[in-house]
């Protein structure tokens, strides 16, 4: 099972690094890029609610732990 | 934030311009205007200023106890916020968040087998014959019958005979009295054109948990902006001080923290601290016209005191001579319970990847994530969700969203644990107890499902709304790979939130030159008529119709010192004898008492003479007890203040909404009426948890969130203004219209007369003073379930009086520049004489601070 993610995860880096190199898209056909439903995320506020119910209740690290962030959230 | 938000206002304010550009020029416009945020993912690029208002609940569904009859309230928790991005200059974003959370309900603190009998009812005989159930209490140091193989054995509990084996566990539940978090967030932003770099700290806050933390991060943009690298680090230390369940304490083996243990006031304080240090690096790479993808690495790593302080491991000992006489059934456990064991380090890794691909026929965006995480306590999970965002026009966007999670069990976790050794005067053998444990359903291994939707709508003005729902639901069977075996420790949640998003348009100066003339215009029309001091409510109206004002108000009150009666101090004995009744005399006395209020001012303008406001509260307060000199002493099953820990409550406020109507409007010389009411959507049934075998039953009058009645606030305000003077003056009250609310007391009624005097100190600044008279009844009625009448502040007579406050303020109107237009307000009450009915804590004073725009 482990092994299976490590090579998930480290193709998906391979393939993301290769495209670097190879796609272009021009700034003019970039339109769709730039529509607010494309952006990475779209409901922050949403999210930060959704991260600190998660992190009191699942044992997983946070997504939002990089930016630091505080509280027990013992309950 | 994400800098997101301005791709949102770029393509919108094109397509509601006048001149509507053709739609590849609209596409490449946008797109340009764009671009250099595309890839960020936190908050800090050159789009508009935002402020955020939000308030969300959680509310967890019943745990399962198997049938065991409970009046025990899940959690559920009030999360207040606000935030918001301000730019200082062009390339410079200043960003804050604050969010303040107050939860109450019964929470899990062990697991034990089910034959144990843990989760106690506590019943109560009606005076009209029959038992009602009161409560649940937790019985952690149980004697339980097992076989040989060690199954758990269900006896009787009237005969005490075997009546089969039982191997099914349950979580024993604890309740708690409401407790309140705050946390502040601050940093700053710098973006270039192909790179930005971002700093950011702060805090969080609660009576048994502090934290402080600081973050650096960045990004650099390669390849025409296709591809972005972003990177980060954090620190966060904390602090834990636990003050243990005054009523637990005695039953929970705490011999492995002896040494992080403080006795203080009759409490007993588990003291430890931790830090986390994080590091992070992504890719953010388009990949196609329509198609991106985000990847990133995150490494966390934690050390010192890990543990929950307050979940403890249920052990059963086992004496090994019973064990190996096969005569000898059943075989008695000996259940005791310990503070659980964690190590006290943590390495974390967590993969993401995020795909996000256009759907051109619906103009839609399809976002799938999936997440991989593995650390060194054997807890690997998968997160797998998918968000379909879906616009409608220009105005509305929706969007569901599904998530799965799942993840293994800690190598420690365990549900209960068994130790071949007997205990003999509370000593046992530590070292055949295994190094780590602990039965956090937490750290079990489970599935989780969940699914909601969020729905946003764009009002004109700059101003959004924003809702959202989830439900979520906890399964062990829903675990990859095999059920966790934990379906006893399965719930359910829901969160449902609402928030306003407010554009700062009249703010955006990344264009020089542009707003220079509008700005003059808004200070100019901002400066026509003063606001009244940041104190006064309904004190202005807006004038232009259509106009639209978004103010927030914070209010610090505080009551501390002396208790007094009438003008006077008062001692001890005197409090005791009198201040409370002649049955029960008094035990306890508030120290101190502080109430914060947050309140949203939102004011609309359909015509010049009719202003309609709605304001919606966020109360929270707390309160410390003492226990009076010469005092009765305590009484079995009468409940008595326990320990250092003071009482908290905090969630939605009352709410306000009103009418205001313009009557007389000459140069120099305003009056206004305002038809205001108070809806009851603050608690007025908080209760305080059950200790020492006894209920706290409803917490005070004054620490409950609202009046609980529908309230008529009526107010006419004066204001006039002569150069660089302004004056004002207004009269007020409360009326409350219901006899009584639903615990069964009504708050008195309320009237005030204010008069102040301002000066323009400058062109945007003003001095103001202020004094006040306000009359408040005593509250009428009384509760009509039960409260524990420990002190004055439970008393209906020992509230209202008369008051004479003098208040001192500044006011400021930002006349240009990045904040034109924005108004800020302070004011400090200060209480010059105090006529109290009955026994009540001396005022200190309040403090005012308001801020609002016109949109």
């Amino acid at each position: 099972m482990k092994e299976i993610h490590y090579v998930m995860i480290k193709s998906m880096l391979v393939v993301s690094i290769g495209l670097t190199g190879c796609v272009n898209v021009a700034p003019w056909e970039r339109g769709n890029l730039a529509k607010p439903q494309m952006a990475l995320d779209p409901h922050p506020l949403q999210s930060e609610i959704q991260s600190h119910n998660y992190s009191s209740r699942e044992a997983a690290p946070s997504h939002k732990s990089s930016t630091g962030g505080g509280g027990c959230g013992c309950y | 934030m994400p800098k997101h938000h301005g791709s949102y206002h770029s393509t919108s304010d094109l397509k509601e311009s006048p001149i509507k550009p053709k739609k590849t020029l609209q596409a490449l416009t946008s797109a340009a205007l764009v671009l250099p945020g595309l890839l960020l993912t936190s908050a800090h690029a050159a789009d508009k200023d935002r402020i955020n208002f939000q308030y969300s609940r959680y509310q967890e569904g019943e745990r399962n106890l198997f049938g065991v009859p409970n009046n025990l309230k899940p959690i559920s928790a009030d999360v207040l916020h606000g935030s918001g991005s301000l730019s200082l200059t062009d390339r410079t974003k200043f960003f804050y968040s604050y969010t303040q959370d107050t939860w109450s309900g019964a929470t899990p603190i062990t697991i034990a087998p089910l034959a144990a009998n843990s989760n106690n009812p506590v019943l109560r005989d009606n005076p009209f014959g029959g038992t009602t159930i009161v409560g649940a209490s937790p019985l952690i140091n149980r004697t339980v019958q097992l076989d040989h193989d060690l199954n758990p054995l269900r006896q009787d509990p009237r005969t005490g005979q075997i009546t089969g084996q039982d191997s099914r566990s349950v979580m024993v539940l604890s309740s708690a009295s409401p407790e309140t978090r705050n946390q502040g967030n601050f940093g700053l932003s710098r973006e270039w054109n192909e790179a930005a770099v971002n700093v950011g700290g702060g805090f969080s806050m609660e009576r048994d948990y502090k934290s402080s933390f600081g973050s650096i991060g960045g990004r650099l943009d390669f390849n025409q902006k296709l591809t972005s690298l972003k990177f980060g680090s954090g620190y966060t230390h904390s602090e834990i001080g636990a003050i243990l369940d005054h009523d637990a304490s005695p039953y929970i083996t705490k011999t492995a923290y002896a040494r992080q243990i403080e006795r203080k006031g009759g409490s007993e304080i588990l003291r430890g601290d931790r830090q986390d240090w994080t590091a992070n690096i992504g890719l953010t790479q388009i990949l196609t016209k329509s198609a991106l993808v985000d990847v990133s690495v995150g490494y966390t790593h934690s050390n010192g005191f890990m543990e929950n302080p307050y979940k403890v491991m249920s052990v059963i000992f086992i004496d090994p001579v019973a064990l190996n006489n096969n005569l000898a059934t059943p075989i008695s456990g000996d259940m005791r319970a310990l503070i659980e064991q964690r190590p006290n380090i943590r390495n974390q890794l967590a993969f993401n990847t995020k795909y996000i691909q256009y759907i051109a026929p619906f103009d839609a965006a399809l976002h799938l994530n999936y997440k991989f995480t593995l650390d060194d306590w054997g807890v690997n999970t998968n997160t797998f969700d998918a968000n379909w965002v879906q616009p409608f026009g220009n105005e509305w966007t929706f969007t569901p969203r599904i998530r799965y999670y799942s993840q293994d069990a800690a190598s420690f976790y365990q549900p209960y644990l068994f130790s071949r050794q007997t205990v003999q005067m509370n000593k046992f053998d530590a070292g055949k107890l295994p190094d780590n444990f602990s039965s956090d359903h937490r750290l079990a291994g489970f599935g989780a499902l969940s699914g909601g939707a969020t729905l946003n709508r764009r009002l004109s003005k700059g101003v959004n709304l924003e809702a959202g729902f989830e439900y979520y639901t906890r399964a062990s069977a829903m675990q990859i790979g095999g059920g966790g075996g934990n379906s006893f420790a399965d719930f359910d949640y829901y969160v449902a939130s609402a928030a306003l998003k407010l554009d700062m348009e009249g703010v955006d100066t990344s264009r020089p030159g542009a707003g220079n003339s509008s700005h003059n215009q808004h200070s100019a029309a901002h400066h026509q008529h003063r606001i009244p001091p940041a104190g006064i409510m309904f004190g202005h109206m807006l004038d232009k119709p259509g106009d639209f004002m978004m103010g927030y108000r914070l209010m610090l009150g505080r009551a501390d010192g002396h208790m007094m009666h009438g003008s006077h101090k008062v001692s001890d004995p005197v409090i005791v004898e009198q201040g409370c009744s002649d049955t029960s005399p008094c035990r306890f006395t508030p120290t101190y008492m502080n109430m914060r209020m947050h309140m949203l001012d939102i004011m609309y303008a359909p015509t010049k003479w009719w202003n309609v406001m709605l304001m919606p509260t966020f109360m929270d307060m707390d309160m410390n007890l003492r226990r009076l000199n010469k005092a009765p002493p305590p009484v079995p099953g009468v409940h008595e203040h326990q320990g250092i820990a003071g009482h908290e409550t905090g969630a939605v406020g009352d709410t306000y909404f009103s009418s205001l109507i313009k009557l007389i409007s000459i140069p120099g010389h305003r009056v206004h009426m305002n038809l205001g009411f108070s809806a009851p959507t603050g608690k007025v049934d908080i209760e305080l948890r059950r200790m020492a075998k006894v209920d706290g039953g409803l917490i005070h009058f004054g620490m409950q969130l609202g009046s609980g009645t529908w309230d008529f606030m009526p107010s006419l305000t004066y204001t006039g203004e002569k150069n660089r003077w302004s004056w004002g003056a207004q009269v007020s009250g409360v009326k409350r219209l219901e006899e009584k609310n639903k615990s069964g007391y009504r708050l008195g009624d309320l009237a005030q007369a204010t008069t102040w005097g301002g000066y323009d100190l400058t062109r945007w600044l003003i001095a103001s003073v202020r004094g006040a008279y306000t009359w408040q009844g005593a509250v009428q009625r009384d509760f009509d379930s039960f409260n524990a009448r420990i002190g004055p502040m439970d008393f209906p007579a020992n509230y209202g009086g008369q008051f004479w406050d003098i208040g001192l303020g500044m006011s400021a109107v930002i006349p240009g520049g990045r904040f034109a237009g924005n108004r800020l307000g302070f004011e400090w009450i200060q209480p010059v004489r105090n006529d109290f009915n009955g026994y009540q804590l001396d005022r200190k004073g309040m403090l005012s601070a308001t801020w609002s725009y016109r949109f």
